[in-house]
């Protein structure tokens, strides 16, 4: 493995603090990132770099980013090659990060909607809820990667949501990874949505790369305030080549709504941690994911799901189909405190494997210290199912076509979730087209 | 059309049919009735060819070919229809879509040209309207979700879009209301015709109210121990199974 920064046998913590080092005496943050960057890498001190037996990468071989660390170099990138990232619904509203840099230059925001401000960079910070926010929450993060991500963070953005704001059309935000031929490149992409008390907001996030090889490490925040609701769409269609990690903290507040689906089209390595607090009664968490993977691709989601009030709602389905000697992993728990009585909680989680090398690991977890909820978790990993399939070729199906219908169907009860029409056909086809090419 | 030479077969190594013959010809309906765990439904699962499901012994001649030899999906395109006891759901699959691939599968192996989705969607109307079956069934998911009658009638509503020779309805019956009962029953008799043959598995008699059967056979224990006209169901009815019940023992 070659590194461009790291000798030979270095440990990654050695490597990332010589690399923060650098970092901040090259001046390469803005001065309102710095406290952040202090409390980013004092946090990634204490953590330090997971290994195997790390309870949070039990599925996840780490070994594989160890020299992933390096900044990567200017990447060129017009406005053509964006335009095809961009889902039709979002052609006048979206937001262009490369390599974790916003670009304003090929970014286009004239069918932005109602009061909605987009601030760049350090600025974010100079909203006190949000500095408040960011930097308690780096400081007690508990994701290695995501507390690298503030050690490092120059630049993101700021959505800023007024109250009461209906947006009728989403606003994408398109984080590009240039990449490059080695494998160190990484860019530490950060975004936080602030959906102000009444408000309805609507954001497509979207992963996409131009070249090879490159580690994204990014970090989104949504805080969703009172009554208000927010739908998003989390689609990872990177480089194959790629290893994107992602943390999303979500904290929603008093009668606020989340809907969210994610979609993973496949990677060498692809993991999500999302940590969602559902911090005041009423609230209410539905999330969807489907990934189809082939070859050696993984995706590993890690959620930790926190009902601290009564009367919330938390829904979470997960399907994963993989293939020759892919790997998916689902470990998500959901923390009842004490005072969330009436807690209503759905875990489910549907794997189907489709050769006898693909591996799908589940851990569904309930954590419950309140004595009034209903709370559910499920968990199937399974082959076709037979009797399915003789159906089908009781109808006159071949036995190809049949099991190339039953694999769409697994796949299609998520996709038909999502949202936004241009997004659902394109997870639609691309994640189904995956299917068919692996028609015998 | 069927000839069924003393056919034996079950599941991981039970025999269940116990040695049964059978001769169903154009024209004609057979009722097969008897007591759970006689041997009905595992008789209709291997004459179409559920992979659980194992012939040990005798012949199953369809139109002249050795059925036992084809695979389901071939069978199914020879013109044998099963209708299932318990309709499978599939979550994700369309349900007229579903019906719309089958019914070019079909076409395909005539050699005719498949259809599109338009004109089908002319046959659907037309078929579905025969069952009694509203059109916004058309868009679900394959039996998801569907009422024990609905996913009765989806199965009659298959049936009348494939056109089979041979149609065996294994307990279409079961789980139905008198209502759903008369229109599973009519659309049944809608399809039958002098070239087309039925075979309806029932335990109750109620059904053959409906579907008026040449020929009514008592299954116990694997075999056929009774064969003889309607009035033969009239007689179950009234005086019980445990008349014709062969002992274990």
């Amino acid at each position: 493995m070659s590194s461009l920064t790291a000798e030979k046998g270095q440990a990654p913590e050695a490597e990332i603090l010589e690399s923060h080092k650098k970092f901040i005496e090259n001046k390469e943050t803005s001065c309102k990132f710095s406290s952040l960057n202090e409390i980013g890498i004092s946090q990634f001190e204490k953590l330090g770099f997971p290994g195997s037996k790390h309870e949070m990468f039990t599925f996840v071989n780490t070994k594989e980013i160890t020299s992933s660390f390096s900044t990567p170099s200017n990447t060129e990138i017009d406005k053509d090659q964006v335009s095809k990232f961009v889902y039709s619904e979002c052609e006048k509203s979206f937001l262009v990060l490369v390599d974790g840099k916003y670009r304003e230059d090929l970014s286009v925001l004239s069918g932005v909607e109602g009061d909605v401000k987009i601030v760049v960079g350090g600025d974010a910070m100079d909203d006190p809820e949000v500095r408040e926010y960011v930097e308690s929450s780096t400081n007690s993060e508990n994701d290695v990667f995501a507390s690298i991500n503030s050690a490092f963070r120059h630049d993101g953005l700021l959505i800023d949501v007024a109250p009461k704001t209906i947006m009728n059309s989403p606003i994408q935000i398109l984080i590009i990874s240039g990449g490059g031929d080695e494998k160190t490149e990484s860019s530490r992409p950060w975004v936080l949505t602030k959906v102000g008390a009444l408000a309805e907001a609507k954001i497509i996030v979207r992963y996409a790369g131009l070249n090879g090889n490159y580690f994204v490490n990014s970090v989104q925040d949504y805080l969703v305030g009172d009554g208000a609701g927010l739908e998003l769409a989390h689609i990872e269609t990177d480089n194959k080549s790629a290893r994107n990690f992602s943390k999303t903290r979500l904290v929603l507040n008093r009668d606020s709504r989340f809907n969210g689906s994610n979609a993973s089209y496949g990677t060498e390595l692809t993991r999500c941690h999302m940590e969602v607090r559902l911090k005041s009664p009423g609230a209410e968490f539905r999330f969807n994911s489907v990934s189809v993977l082939e070859k050696t691709e993984q995706v590993h989601h890690y959620a930790r799901i926190y009902h601290e009030a009564p009367q919330c709602v938390s829904a979470m389905h997960f399907k994963n189909i993989v293939n020759d000697q892919s790997r998916s992993s689902v470990d998500g728990t959901v923390i009842v405190e004490k005072d969330a009585q009436l807690t209503n909680s759905d875990q489910l989680i549907n794997s189907l494997a489709l050769s006898d090398n693909a591996h799908a690991n589940s851990k569904p977890n309930l954590i419950i210290n309140a004595d009034d909820v209903k709370c559910t978790h499920g968990n199937t990993v399974g082959q076709i199912d037979e009797e399915q399939l003789f159906y089908l070729k009781a109808r006159g199906l071949s036995e190809s076509i049949s099991k190339t219908l039953l694999t769409k169907s697994f796949a299609a009860s998520i996709v038909e979730t999502i949202a936004f029409p241009s997004v659902r056909k394109d997870v639609g086809n691309t994640l189904l087209k995956k299917l068919e090419a692996n028609d015998d | 059309m069927l000839e069924i030479k003393d056919l034996r077969g079950g599941f991981e190594g039970n025999e269940i049919v116990k040695g049964i013959s059978l001769n169903v010809n154009p024209g004609e309906i057979h009722a097969i009735m008897g007591p759970n765990g006689s041997g009905k439904s595992t008789l209709s699962k291997i004459l179409a060819g559920h992979p659980i499901y194992e012939a040990t012994g005798g012949t199953v001649t369809y139109k002249g070919k050795d059925l036992l030899d084809m695979d389901p999906e071939e069978r199914a395109l020879e013109g044998v229809f099963l209708g299932f006891q318990y309709p499978v759901e599939i979550p994700g699959v369309n349900n007229a879509e579903f019906l719309r691939m089958s019914y070019n599968a079909l076409l395909v192996h005539k050699g005719e040209e498949e259809i599109d989705p338009l004109d089908f969607d002319e046959i659907l109307d037309e078929k579905m309207k025969t069952v009694d079956m509203d059109s916004k069934y058309k868009d679900r998911f394959l039996n998801d979700g569907f009422s024990g009658g609905e996913k009765k009638k989806n199965e009659i509503l298959q049936m009348a879009v494939l056109e089979p020779s041979l149609a065996i309805l294994d307990e279409t019956d079961s789980g139905l209301d008198i209502d759903a009962l008369k229109t599973v029953a009519n659309g049944v008799n809608r399809l039958f015709n002098k070239d087309r043959a039925l075979i309806v598995i029932t335990h109750y008699q109620r059904l053959l109210d409906y579907i008026k059967p040449h020929f009514v056979h008592v299954f116990s224990d694997g075999k056929i121990v009774k064969t003889g006209g309607k009035e033969l169901a009239l007689d179950l009815e009234k005086n019980g199974y445990d008349q014709y019940v062969v002992s274990e023992n």
